[in-house]
């Protein structure tokens, strides 16, 4: 990806360095957010680790050390923390982070047509759709049952995490597209169980007013 | 964001809401969803097999005004139509009815892939039975 980098001011090579190695100006920064952080581009994160990185990054980046540098350099340092910034964003949440390395494998992510979407999960979602609406128009007493499917949205949410985070490990192993696919998949039927839930729990705080 | 008055007539008064009986050699269903948002979309249509022409439309749709307006208006627009016709209904002629703003125009993608997955469902339906009927 940046193996190939020379140094904007000796020509050295720096790889996929920050910071040359034989002058130490700031380099402008690599594209990618795993680069940026110096990872292997892994769908399982130590976000500990990430944590830490992201911190020490942001202090060696930080404009303030800039002030009396290059223009050149005073410019990288304010696009590389900007970079910084947003790649932690999506680096430590696990499901923006599937997002950004499917965007980067070439996968639609927002506009997706519903042919993308198989049948039976349509048919799920529609059915506990229709569910929750029918307790929706009840009353009060609708109420045990929307904390009952606040209980089953919660646990399914928990096991759809559970099986992204087996696919993450096989997609670290494998590099697989087929993966990736499946990864897709999961993350589409996470988002209408969260929509789900959040409706619910909208309905049972409508309620307790 | 302000939806235009056709919007808000079909959100608050939407047509044809229902459902017909999916087993019906007559009844075409089509369900598409856009996980983005969250929606989901069922439409179904009841086609007079001599005629060809769609005799009733029903919709259920899940999701923002708009997607409910774009399916309520799709099944009024559905009924009467032969099922050519119907293939021919095409997403930018819902957004220029309602007015959709370019953000919401995925919802009338979604209403014309379900007028679509509703009717080859029909055909699929009609074809196997046309089979049936040929091998007796």
């Amino acid at each position: 990806m940046s193996a190939n980098r020379t140094c904007w001011q000796c020509a050295q090579s720096i790889g996929a360095s920050l910071f040359c190695p034989h002058c130490k100006s700031l380099q402008p920064p690599p594209s990618g957010y795993y680069t940026l952080f110096g990872l292997d581009r892994k769908l399982n994160l130590n976000t500990n680790e990430l944590q830490q990185r992201f911190y020490d990054l942001s202090r060696q980046l930080h404009p303030d050390r800039f002030m009396r540098k290059s223009e050149a350099e005073r410019q990288y340092s304010l696009d590389a923390s900007s970079i910084l910034n947003d790649a932690y964003r999506a680096l430590k949440d696990p499901v923006k982070r599937a997002q950004y390395v499917l965007s980067q494998e070439g996968f639609e992510i927002g506009e997706q047509r519903s042919k993308d979407v198989p049948p039976e999960l349509l048919e799920e979602v529609f059915e506990l759709n229709m569910a929750l609406e029918e307790m929706r128009s009840g009353d009060d007493s609708a109420r045990p049952q929307l904390e009952s499917a606040q209980n089953n949205f919660t646990n399914t949410l928990n096991e759809v995490d559970r099986q992204l985070e087996a696919q993450f490990r096989t997609y670290d192993e494998s590099s697989n597209r087929e993966v990736l696919t499946r990864i897709r998949g999961t993350l589409n039927r996470r988002k209408y169980i969260q929509n789900l839930l959040d409706e619910v729990q909208d309905q049972l705080a409508v309620g307790a007013q | 964001m302000a939806y235009s008055n056709k919007v808000l007539d079909h959100y608050n008064n939407p047509r044809n809401v229902g459902s017909m009986d999916k087993s019906d050699p007559n009844v075409g269903t089509g369900m598409v969803g856009a996980p983005e948002c969250g929606d989901v979309m069922k439409l179904q249509v009841k086609v007079n097999p001599e005629t060809g022409v769609i005799e009733d439309a029903k919709f259920k749709t899940f999701g923002c005004g708009s997607a409910i307006a774009s399916s309520s208006l799709a099944t009024e627009w559905l009924r009467g139509k032969t099922v050519d016709e119907a293939l021919e209904i095409k997403n930018t002629d819902i957004v220029n009815e309602l007015s959709l703003p370019p953000v919401k125009i995925h919802c009338s993608v979604l209403a014309e892939d379900a007028i679509k997955a509703a009717i080859n469902d029909y055909k699929t339906k009609s074809a196997t039975k046309v089979e049936a009927l040929a091998s007796k």
